[in-house]
C-alpha cells in the first residue's frame, strides 16, 4: 500500500513540472513583462520606474534562469508578493479563500443533497412520463447559459424584492448569510440539471442489479430498496465521482464571485490574469495544480483500498 | 472545476462494477431529516435578511451623545498603492487626499477659474527671482500641525510635523526604491535632483542623511525651493500629494515585514508603508480591504484648516452658513466601497446605500429626462444632480512616423471629418460629454467654448479630402482595393467594443477598410510605448494640473515615449518654438496668442481626432448636502456634510420587503412534497 | 480571402462531413442504432433542430460578397429586415420610434424589427439568427482540431500501452491539472483575438476527456477476443486499429462531438462575458448576452437583446444534448 502511494505522488512531480512550465511560457513568453510592468503602473509610468520595477521582481534575468527561481520559490511555498497590489499572495489567498469557501461548501452540500434527493425520485417514477419530463428539465437547466441565471437572480430577488443585498460581501458572524443565500442558490440551481442526471444514471444502474430484483422479488418496499440498498451502494461510485471536484471549492466560483463582489478566490484569479498580475496568477495555479493532484491522489487510494487488483499491478 | 457551464464531455468516470458489493462504513441519516434541516437553515438565514451592505459604523453615537455621522462613498477599482510618493491613479488619490495633506490645496468651491490656496503652509510661497536665471521659493509651514496617532510612534501619539518632514518626503521622490512618477517631470526644474538620482542609483541606496541641492532648509519652519529656471507650475506639484509631508518613522515601522505584534506576542505580518498611509489629513486611515472597502476615521486633532467662508457660490451661501470656521472634517467615518462591476452603483444608490453617485449609462433614463433635468421621481425623493465636466479629453492618435496616416496630412484631416462625435456621444454617453473640438478642456486658461475645429464632422468635406489625398472613393490606386488601415485598441468590456465597433463604421463610410486590433490594455499601453501601431483608440489625457502646458506637452518633439507621453510621436520645430515660449509664461494676452496658435497648428496638422471631453451628472442624497463638485479634487470628504436622522427614515422608506413571494414559495414546496408522497403510495400498491 | 474560396472551403468542409457519415452508416452497429433511434421522437426533433441551426449557419457563411452573406440577402432583400443607421441606437420590438425616453425620433423602418435593434442600431434578430454562423465556426474548427488528436492519442495510448500511454497519460494529466478557465484567458489574452484562437484554446483544454474515454474504451477492447485473433493472424498494427477498433469506438466519439459542441457553444458565451470572447465584429451569442450586464441595469430595461441571443443559444444546445441523449439510449448495448 505505501509503495503504491509513493509511487502515485512520485507521479505527480513531472505534472507539476508540466504545469509551472506551462505557465511560465504563457506568461513570461507571449506576453513580455515589460508590458505587464507598464500596465501595471500605468499609462503615466516613467522607462526608469519600469526599469525600477522589473529589477525589483527580478523580472529582467534571462529566462531560464527566472524559469528555475520561480519554480524553486514555488516549491518552497515561498509566494513573496503580488505584482499589482503588493501584498504578500499567502495573504492573499487565505484572505480570499474564506469568502470563496463560505460561497461554494453551502452550495456544495445543498446541491449535493437536494441533487441526490431529486435523481432517487426520478429513479422512484423511473420510466414514466414524469421521468422523462424530469429528465428533460434537467437537460434544459443544463442549456441555459449560467449569466441568464444571474441576471434574473439579481434582478428579481435583489433588486425587486430587495430581500438581499445586491453586491458585496462583509463577515459578521451570522448575518454574513443573507450575501451568501442568493448566490449560493444561484450555484445550486446552475449545477442542479447536469448532477440530477449523472447521480440518476448511476442509481438506474444500481437498480438493475441483481440484488435489486432479488429484493423485489423478496417483497420489499420500492422505498426501502431505493433509499437503504440502492443509495448506499451508489454513494460509493458518487463519492468518487464528487472527490474530483473538491479542490475546485478552493478556487470559488468566478462567475458569480465576479458578478456579486464577493471577493474570493476564482474573483482574484481572473483579475490577477485580467491585469496580468504574473506572480499571483503563478501561485494560484500551482495551488490549484496541487490541489486538483491531491484530489486524484485521494481517488486512486480509496480505489486501492476498495481493489487490491489495482495496489498489486 | 466546480466552474460553471465548462462541462468538458466524457469526462464520466469509468468505474468498476466490483464496488458495488463493497459495505460503506457510514449510515446514511434519513433523506427527510435532511430535507427538514434543509429548510430550518433556510429559514434562519432569511430570518438575518434586509439588503443594507454596508458594515457596522464605528459608533452609534460620539462622546457628547450627538449621533455618529458616517458618508458612503465608493469607487470603481481597487486603488494601486498609498503611498503617496507612488500613488499617481485616480483610485489612490479618493484614498489619499483625505488621510494626507499637502502643502497647498486647490479651495473647495472656486472652479472657475480653480485657485490654489495654502493649506499647511502659512501663505503662498514668495517666488524670488535670481540674477542667474534660477527662481526660489520661500515657504513657511503653519505651526503645530500633527501627524495622525499611530503605533509608529512612541506612546501612539502622533507628533509636530516639522520642515524635515517635507524634506523627507522630497528626498523620497528622488529616491529609486520608491520609484516615483513626478521624478521625471520636477527633475527638469528642481536643481540637483536629475544627479541625486543617477547617485543614488549608482550606489545602489538613497542616502537620506546627506542634504539635496534642490530643497534647502532654512530654519525650523522655513524651506526653500530651488529651481533651475522659471516654472511657475510647481505651486501645482505642492497640491499634490507627492509633495507633502510624510513622517520616516511611518515608512520605517511599516516594513512589511513579520513583527512580534499579535496579542500576547504573537508574529504577525506588519501593513508595508504603501497599505498602511499615515498622514496629517482631516481623516485617519483605518483599513482597506482589496475588492471590498476603505473605512475612514476622522482625526480629533486636525486643526489645520476649517470649513472656509470665501468663495463659496451664492445660492449655497445661506445653506453652509452655520458651518463657517466649523472644525473639520464634519462627518465622522467615512465607508468607501470598491466596485468592480459597475452595475450595483445606482442600484444601491436608489436604494439609499450611497450617498452619491455619477450617473451612468444604466441609470441615465430614470434619472435624467429630454431637458436635462432632474426626472420627477428623483425629484420628488429630494436628490439633487450636477453636470460635472471633467478636466480631460479622449483622442485617437494617429501614429506621425507610420508610412501610410504619417506623411498624409489630407488623409488624417478626412479621417477627422468622418467622425461623428456628437452621434457618439449621444448613444453612448447620453450625448451629456462635450464634443471636443480642440486639445484642452473646459476650465483651462485659452479655452475657448466658441472655437470649432475646422475638421470637424463633415462626411462631404471628408470625401473630398479622401480624395485630394489620392484614395477617391477609398478605393487605393496602386491596389485598386480599398485602403487598408488598422486601429489598434483595447476593449475590455461590452460597451467598449461596440464603441471600437463604431469607429471602425465611421471610417467604413468613406469607403475604407477597416481592421481592428483587439488588445489588453497593457499590451496596447506597449505598442503605445514602440510606437507599434497606425491607429491607437481610446486613450486620453487627464490633467495633472489646470495649465496649457500640460497637455500641450504631449506634442512636444523632446516628449517621444517611452521616457514622454507624445505618442503620435509628433515633431513640428515651429509647435516647439512656440510651446518652449508658453510654458512657463504666467496668464497674460501674449501666451494666450501662444496657446491659440499652438491649437492651430494641431488643428491643421490633425496628429490627433479629438473626441469628447469626459462629462457625467452627478447625483447626490437630499441629505447628502451638495454644492457644486470641484474636478480637481478628489471628492473633498473633509467637508462633506450628512444630515443622519433623514437617511435613517428614507432608507427604511425606500426598501420595503414583500412577504408575498416568501408564502407562495413555501406552499409550492408543500404541495410538491404531498403530491410526491401521494405518488409514492400509488406506485407501491 | 475572396468569397469564391470561402465558399469553396465551407462546401467541402460539409461534404466532408456528410462523407464521414456515409462512413458510419455501413458500421453495423451504427446500423442497429438507427433503427431504434427512428422511434425516438425527441432524439428526432432534436435532430431537425440541429439541422435548421446548420442550414442557417451554413447559409451565413456562404458570401455573396466580401460583407454580405447568402443569410444577409434572404432577411435583408427577400424578408426585409435591415439595420437602423447606428446613431439610432436602441429600439424596442417593432417599435416605431428609438428608445430614447428624452427624443424619440422616428425609425426608418418603422415596426419592421421582430427584436429591436442593438446598441449601434443593428437589427437584433438578425444578429441573432447570424450568431448561429459563429456557433457553427467555432464547433466545427475547435472539434477538427481536438477530435483527431484526442482518437488518435487515446486509441495508441489504449493500444500500445508502455511508454505511448505514459506519455499520453502524463500529457492529458499535466493539462487537467491547470484549470480551465485559466489556461482559456490567458491563452486568448495573449494570443491574438479571433475565432482560430478561440478555437485553439477551446481544443486545448478539450480534449482531455475523449482522450481518457476513447483510452479505456481501446484497452477494453483490447482484451477482446477478435482482436487477440487478429493479431494472432498477424495483422498489422495499423489494419488492426483501423478496421477493428475504430469503427467500435466511433458511436463514443459521435455522442462526445455531439456534446462537446454544446459545451462549445456555451464556453463561448462565458468567455465573451469574461472579456477574452469573439473580435468586435462577429456576430455572437456570448457578446450578446455580455452586453446584458449594462442593458439589464437600465431604466427602463432594454431585455431583447440578451432574449434573443439566450433563446437561440439555448434552442441550439437544448437539441443537441437531447440529441446526445437519444443517441445514448440508441447506442445502449444493452437494449
Amino acid at each position: 500500500m505505501t509503495s503504491y502511494i509513493i509511487r502515485r505522488l512520485l507521479y505527480c512531480v513531472p505534472i507539476l513540472f508540466g504545469v509551472m512550465l506551462i505557465t511560465f511560457v504563457l506568461f513570461f513568453i507571449v506576453q513580455p513583462p515589460r508590458a505587464r510592468a507598464r500596465a501595471i503602473l500605468g499609462e503615466k509610468a516613467t522607462p526608469q520606474q519600469i526599469d525600477d520595477w522589473l529589477h525589483k521582481h527580478e523580472y529582467d534575468k534571462p529566462l531560464p534562469k527566472l524559469f528555475v527561481s520561480q519554480t524553486w520559490k514555488l516549491v518552497t511555498f515561498n509566494f513573496g508578493l503580488s505584482d499589482k497590489t503588493n501584498r504578500p499572495i499567502a495573504k492573499t489567498f487565505i484572505d480570499g479563500a474564506v469568502p470563496s469557501l463560505c460561497l461554494t461548501v453551502p452550495a456544495f452540500i445543498a446541491g449535493f443533497f437536494m441533487a441526490v434527493g431529486a435523481s432517487l425520485y426520478l429513479v422512484l417514477i423511473r420510466y414514466s412520463a414524469l421521468d422523462r419530463f424530469g429528465v428533460f428539465v434537467c437537460v434544459a437547466l443544463m442549456s441555459i447559459p449560467p449569466m441568464v441565471y444571474m441576471f434574473i437572480g439579481q434582478s428579481a430577488l435583489a433588486l425587486h424584492f430587495a430581500y438581499f443585498p445586491a453586491y458585496g460581501f462583509e463577515i459578521r458572524g451570522f448575518s454574513t448569510a443573507k450575501f451568501l443565500l442568493l448566490p449560493v442558490a444561484l450555484i445550486v440551481v446552475m449545477h442542479f440539471g447536469y448532477d440530477v442526471r449523472m447521480y440518476r444514471t448511476i442509481f438506474l444502474e444500481e437498480i438493475t442489479q441483481d440484488y435489486v430484483r432479488t429484493a423485489f422479488s423478496k417483497g420489499v418496499s420500492q422505498l426501502r430498496v431505493l433509499f437503504v440498498h440502492v443509495l448506499k451502494n451508489g454513494m460509493i461510485s458518487l463519492i468518487t465521482l464528487v472527490v474530483t471536484s473538491l479542490p475546485a471549492l478552493i478556487m470559488g466560483s468566478i462567475l458569480v464571485e465576479n458578478f456579486f463582489g464577493i471577493p474570493g478566490l476564482g474573483n482574484a484569479l481572473v483579475h490577477a490574469i485580467q491585469t496580468g498580475d504574473a506572480a499571483m496568477v503563478n501561485a494560484l495555479v500551482y495551488l490549484g495544480a496541487l490541489l486538483y493532484l491531491g484530489s486524484l491522489l485521494l481517488t486512486d487510494i480509496l480505489y486501492a483500498v476498495a481493489d487490491p487488483r489495482i495496489r498489486l499491478s | 472545476m466546480f466552474s460553471e457551464g465548462l462541462i468538458r464531455p466524457g469526462n464520466l468516470p469509468i468505474l468498476p462494477r466490483f464496488m458495488i458489493s463493497v459495505r460503506t462504513p457510514f449510515r446514511l441519516p434519513s433523506l427527510w431529516v435532511l430535507r427538514a434541516f434543509l429548510v430550518v437553515a433556510l429559514a434562519g438565514g432569511l430570518g438575518g435578511c434586509g439588503n443594507d451592505p454596508h458594515p457596522k459604523p464605528l459608533h452609534t453615537k460620539r462622546e457628547d451623545g450627538t449621533p455618529w455621522v458616517v458618508r458612503y462613498a465608493y469607487m470603481p477599482d481597487d486603488p494601486r498603492s498609498l503611498d503617496p510618493q507612488f500613488a499617481y491613479d485616480q483610485m489612490s488619490r479618493l484614498l489619499l487626499e483625505p488621510v494626507y495633506d499637502t502643502l497647498l490645496e486647490y479651495h473647495r468651491f472656486k472652479t472657475d477659474p480653480f485657485e490654489v490656496v495654502p493649506c499647511q503652509l502659512e501663505k503662498m510661497p514668495e517666488r524670488v527671482k535670481n540674477a542667474d536665471g534660477t527662481e526660489d521659493y520661500v515657504c513657511r509651514l503653519k505651526k503645530g500641525i500633527l501627524f495622525h496617532d499611530d503605533k509608529c510612534f512612541p506612546d501612539g501619539k502622533g507628533r509636530e510635523v516639522t520642515v524635515r518632514d517635507v524634506e523627507y518626503a522630497w528626498k523620497r521622490i528622488v529616491d529609486p526604491k520608491v520609484e516615483c512618477p513626478a521624478l521625471a517631470p520636477l527633475e527638469e526644474y528642481v536643481v540637483g535632483m536629475e544627479e541625486a538620482y543617477e547617485e543614488a542609483k549608482k550606489s545602489g541606496n538613497f542616502d537620506y542623511s546627506k542634504p539635496f541641492k534642490g530643497f534647502e532648509v532654512v530654519d525650523d519652519q522655513t524651506f526653500r525651493i530651488h529651481l533651475l529656471k522659471a516654472y511657475p507650475q510647481i505651486l501645482y506639484w505642492m497640491a499634490m500629494h507627492f509633495t507633502c509631508p510624510v513622517a520616516r518613522e511611518a515608512v520605517e515601522y511599516y516594513d512589511g515585514k513579520e513583527h512580534p505584534d499579535g496579542p500576547g506576542g504573537q508574529i504577525v505580518q506588519r501593513p508595508a508603508f504603501q497599505w498602511h498611509p499615515v498622514g496629517t489629513g482631516a481623516f485617519m486611515f483605518d483599513y482597506y480591504e482589496p475588492a471590498s472597502r476603505a473605512r475612514l476615521i476622522r482625526n480629533p486633532h486636525y486643526a489645520t484648516e476649517t470649513f472656509p467662508s470665501d468663495g463659496i457660490p451664492p445660492e449655497n451661501v445661506e445653506e453652509l452658513r452655520p458651518y463657517f470656521g466649523h472644525t473639520l472634517p464634519i462627518v465622522d467615518e467615512a465607508q468607501i466601497t470598491v466596485f468592480r462591476e459597475q452595475t450595483p452603483i445606482p442600484i444601491l444608490f436608489r436604494q439609499g446605500y450611497l450617498d452619491n453617485m455619477g450617473v451612468n449609462k444604466d441609470a441615465f433614463n430614470k434619472v435624467v429626462t429630454s431637458s436635462r433635468d432632474i426626472t420627477p421621481e428623483y425629484k420628488a425623493r429630494g436628490v439633487t444632480m450636477e453636470k460635472e465636466v471633467d478636466v480631460s479629453t479622449f483622442f485617437t492618435t494617429f501614429n506621425m512616423q507610420d508610412k501610410v496616416v504619417g506623411p498624409n496630412k489630407k488623409l488624417r484631416q478626412a479621417l477627422s471629418c468622418s467622425y461623428d462625435t456628437q452621434s457618439f456621444v449621444d448613444i453612448f454617453w447620453n450625448g451629456v460629454a462635450p464634443a471636443a473640438q480642440q486639445l484642452m478642456p473646459p476650465g483651462f486658461f485659452g479655452y475657448d467654448a466658441n472655437y470649432r475645429n475646422p475638421y470637424g464632422f463633415n462626411l462631404e468635406k471628408a470625401r473630398k479630402l479622401l480624395e485630394e489625398a489620392g484614395y477617391p472613393g477609398g478605393i487605393d490606386p496602386a491596389t485598386h482595393l480599398p485602403l487598408e488601415l488598422t486601429i489598434d485598441a483595447a476593449a475590455s468590456g461590452s460597451e467598449e467594443r461596440q464603441m471600437t465597433e463604431f469607429m471602425q463604421k465611421q471610417f467604413e463610410q468613406l469607403g475604407i477598410k477597416v481592421k481592428v486590433i483587439e488588445n489588453t490594455f497593457a499590451n496596447l499601453l506597449a505598442k503605445e510605448d514602440n510606437g507599434n501601431f497606425q491607429i491607437l483608440y481610446g486613450t486620453g489625457w487627464g490633467a495633472d494640473y489646470p495649465d496649457p502646458e500640460n497637455f500641450y506637452m504631449l506634442f512636444y518633439s523632446h516628449n517621444f515615449p517611452p521616457k514622454g507621453k507624445n505618442a503620435a510621436l509628433y515633431k513640428n520645430p515651429e509647435f516647439d518654438r512656440i510651446f518652449e515660449k508658453m510654458a512657463t509664461m504666467d496668464n497674460t494676452p501674449e501666451r494666450l496668442e501662444c496657446v491659440n496658435q499652438l491649437r492651430t497648428i494641431l488643428a491643421e496638422d490633425c496628429p490627433q481626432l479629438f473626441e469628447f471631453h469626459k462629462a457625467f451628472y452627478g447625483v447626490s442624497q437630499p441629505w447628502a448636502g451638495h454644492t457644486k463638485t470641484n474636478m480637481m479634487l478628489e471628492g473633498g470628504l473633509k467637508y462633506a456634510r450628512v444630515d443622519v436622522a433623514m437617511r435613517e427614515r428614507l432608507r427604511k422608506e425606500w426598501n420595503q420587503t414583500p412577504t408575498w413571494p416568501i408564502a407562495l414559495a413555501v406552499i409550492g414546496i408543500i404541495f410538491a412534497g404531498g403530491y410526491a408522497v401521494q405518488l409514492n403510495r400509488k406506485r407501491n400498491d | 480571402m475572396a468569397p469564391w474560396l470561402e465558399n469553396l472551403i465551407v462546401i467541402v468542409s460539409l461534404a466532408c462531413a456528410f462523407g464521414l457519415l456515409r462512413l458510419g452508416s455501413k458500421n453495423e452497429r451504427w446500423q442497429r442504432a438507427w433503427k431504434f433511434f427512428k422511434r425516438d421522437r425527441i432524439g428526432i426533433v432534436a435532430g431537425i433542430g440541429i439541422a435548421i441551426y446548420l442550414l442557417v449557419g451554413t447559409l451565413d457563411l456562404l458570401e455573396i460578397s466580401p460583407s454580405k452573406s447568402i443569410l444577409d440577402w434572404v432577411l435583408g432583400d427577400a424578408i426585409g429586415l435591415r439595420d437602423e443607421p447606428t446613431k439610432s441606437s436602441y429600439s424596442a420590438p417593432f417599435a416605431k420610434t428609438t428608445f430614447d425616453i428624452s427624443n424619440p425620433a422616428p425609425l426608418q423602418l418603422p415596426g419592421r424589427h421582430p427584436m429591436g435593434t442593438t446598441q449601434l442600431g443593428k437589427d437584433t434578430f438578425v444578429q441573432a439568427i447570424k450568431g448561429s454562423s459563429t456557433a457553427l465556426v467555432l464547433g466545427g474548427l475547435t472539434s477538427l482540431i481536438y477530435l483527431p488528436l484526442s482518437i488518435f492519442l487515446g486509441i495508441a495510448a489504449g493500444y500500445f500501452r508502455g511508454w505511448v500511454d505514459d506519455a499520453v497519460q502524463y500529457l492529458y494529466s499535466t493539462i487537467a491539472s491547470i484549470p480551465d478557465i485559466l489556461l482559456l484567458i490567458s491563452m486568448l489574452m495573449v494570443m491574438q483575438k479571433g475565432l482560430g484562437t478561440m478555437s485553439l484554446a477551446l481544443a486545448t483544454t478539450g480534449w482531455v476527456g475523449l482522450c481518457r474515454l476513447l483510452r479505456g474504451e481501446t484497452m477494453r477492447l483490447n482484451e477482446r477476443q477478435f482482436v487477440a485473433a487478429a493479431r494472432s493472424l498477424g495483422q498489422s498494427h495499423f489494419n488492426i486499429i483501423a478496421r477493428h477498433l475504430l469503427p467500435n469506438v466511433m458511436h463514443l466519439v459521435l455522442i462526445n462531438f455531439v456534446l462537446g459542441f454544446s459545451a462549445i457553444v456555451l464556453a463561448e458565451s462565458i468567455l465573451s462575458y469574461l472579456g477574452v470572447g469573439t473580435p468586435i465584429g462577429t456576430a455572437s451569442w456570448g457578446q450578446m448576452i455580455d452586453g446584458a450586464r449594462g442593458e439589464l441595469g437600465r431604466e427602463p430595461l432594454v431585455w431583447w437583446d440578451v432574449t434573443a441571443a439566450s433563446v437561440a443559444l439555448f434552442g441550439l444546445v437544448l437539441s443537441l444534448n437531447l440529441f446526445a441523449d437519444s443517441l445514448r439510449r440508441a447506442f445502449d448495448a444493452r437494449r
